[in-house]
């Protein structure tokens, strides 16, 4: 069974095509790293699953549940407003900028969700938030505001944020290209912490070396479409397209 | 009797206005934030009928002079039809101020919740959140601190846009002033009257101050 998979997704801003015919299946505890230049689609790719992005044409199921199937723009899957969500709930995500509620501490930060969307009970919500603030090592900083936290500790409460939704797919945005360069490794740390446990996952990123160490496969993106996708040993050390070779390139040079 | 004992004869019966003029600002205000609040977000709704209205509204009540709206209320209305007849000035008053502060309220509302960063919302709508979630949970606590001070100076504008209802033989302090200067035949009743308006305005903005402080804790 895939738990994701997207068949022909196409989205175009305007006149400008930023996805075309993106087809790809991952599989359950899968972690599929999404590489390529700036501009690539690649963000979009990952914001159309979830419908942060509408995407006019294509399909895309969610654990074989079929959630889009568009034809200009409209979606031949009618689904109720709670199947719809009850399907993107399966998907948690991280945003490059963390985007935490400033308004709330970190434990609220994480409960938020649960009690309100999930109606858990207060106990159970803060258990689970308590557990997963401690998964990711901020257990002193509970009753914190996100403005105190530094970037990398932000963006570990962003993804027990996330998990507090007990999702079975994290995508991941780029979470670690607003840090410094040593706030990098405790929120890699994390993701790979998560992978082992078999978290389905899809990561756009900058990080090689994330994606040599922990993807399962690699998919190299350029001007809105999949061009490769292979092991990371064959994408690092062989890649096939003349595109990728070149980004490659670009990369270890810059 | 000199000038200061004088002053402070008035003092009494300035009060007695102040307490007309205060409750007036105060009360409006309110009345005006609560109906601004619905204004706002019916403006940014996706609803285009909704939206219409709230942006016509709005439109309306900026566009004429408050002077005019609280003339038409008190004297106009009855004329339309006896049932709109409102026989409590402070009433009228406040009706009129109330319809005039929403749509002011409105717009600083409005801009508040706009100026919110779009990844809350993003945030919001992965975690499973509604709209109305969002709004109530996300957005809306947020654009409070941002609110409070322009809301600081619109109370600071109605406190002494208040002072029209002299017009509709409301006794608020500019009334008093104008009859204690006329009974008197003496120009020295403003004095004392201006020194109550700033007394007011400088509560306000003390207030106003202390609130932005207390809301800013997360920062």
């Amino acid at each position: 069974m895939s738990m994701i998979k997207t068949e022909g997704l196409c989205k175009s801003f305007g006149d400008l095509a930023v996805l075309k015919n993106c087809s790809l299946s991952i599989e359950s505890g899968e972690v599929v790293v999404i590489i390529g230049p700036s501009g690539a689609g690649k963000s979009t790719y990952l914001r159309a699953l979830n419908h942060l992005e509408t995407i006019n044409e294509g399909k895309i199921w969610i654990e074989d549940n079929l959630l889009d199937d568009r034809i200009n723009s409209v979606n031949l899957v009618k689904l109720s407003h709670q199947e719809e969500t009850a399907i993107l709930l399966e998907m948690g995500m991280v945003f490059q900028r963390f985007n935490l509620f400033p308004h709330k501490t970190v434990l609220e930060n994480v409960m938020l969700a649960p009690i309100n969307v999930r109606k858990y009970p207060l106990e159970k919500a803060e258990q689970i938030a308590k557990e997963l603030i401690d998964k990711v090592g901020l257990s002193d900083k509970l009753h914190e505001y996100p403005s105190r936290l530094s970037g990398g500790q932000q963006q570990r409460v962003a993804i027990a944020r996330a998990l507090a939704m007990q999702p079975k797919i994290m995508l991941f945005d780029e979470p670690t290209s607003a840090l410094d360069p040593e706030l990098v490794g405790e929120v890699l740390g994390v993701m790979k912490e998560l992978a082992a446990e078999g978290m389905t996952m899809i990561c756009v990123t900058h990080e090689m070396g994330f994606a040599r160490e922990v993807a399962d496969r690699v998919v190299f993106m350029y001007n809105g479409e999949i061009t490769e996708v292979s092991s990371p040993e064959e994408m690092f050390s062989n890649p096939k397209h003349e595109k990728t070779q070149q980004f490659l390139k670009s990369i270890i040079n810059g | 009797m000199n000038l200061l004992q004088e002053m402070i004869s008035w003092v009494p019966s300035l009060l007695r206005g102040a307490r007309i003029t205060i409750s007036l600002t105060l009360v409006s205000v309110a009345a005006g934030i609560f109906l601004g609040l619905f204004l706002a977000l019916g403006k940014i709704s996706k609803n285009r009928v909704l939206s219409k209205i709230s942006s016509g509204y709005i439109f309306f009540f900026r566009g004429t002079p408050l002077l005019m709206q609280l003339y038409f209320i008190y004297y106009s209305f009855p004329q339309i039809h006896p049932a709109l007849t409102i026989n409590s000035r402070f009433m009228a008053a406040f009706i009129a101020f109330t319809l005039n502060s929403g749509a002011y309220s409105a717009e600083i509302i409005r801009s508040a919740i706009q100026s919110i960063d779009k990844g809350q919302r993003e945030a919001s709508k992965v975690l499973g959140m509604s709209y109305a979630q969002t709004m109530r949970l996300v957005i809306i606590p947020q654009s409070i601190r941002r609110l409070i001070p322009p809301l600081g100076n619109e109370y600071i504008m109605v406190l002494k846009d208040v002072s029209l209802v002299s017009i509709i033989a409301l006794t608020d302090i500019t009334k008093v002033t104008k009859s204690l200067s006329s009974t008197t035949a003496s120009p020295w009743p403003y004095v004392p009257a201006m020194v109550i308006y700033l007394i007011i305005t400088g509560i306000f903005t003390y207030v106003f101050n202390k609130l932005e402080t207390k809301f800013s804790v997360y920062d």
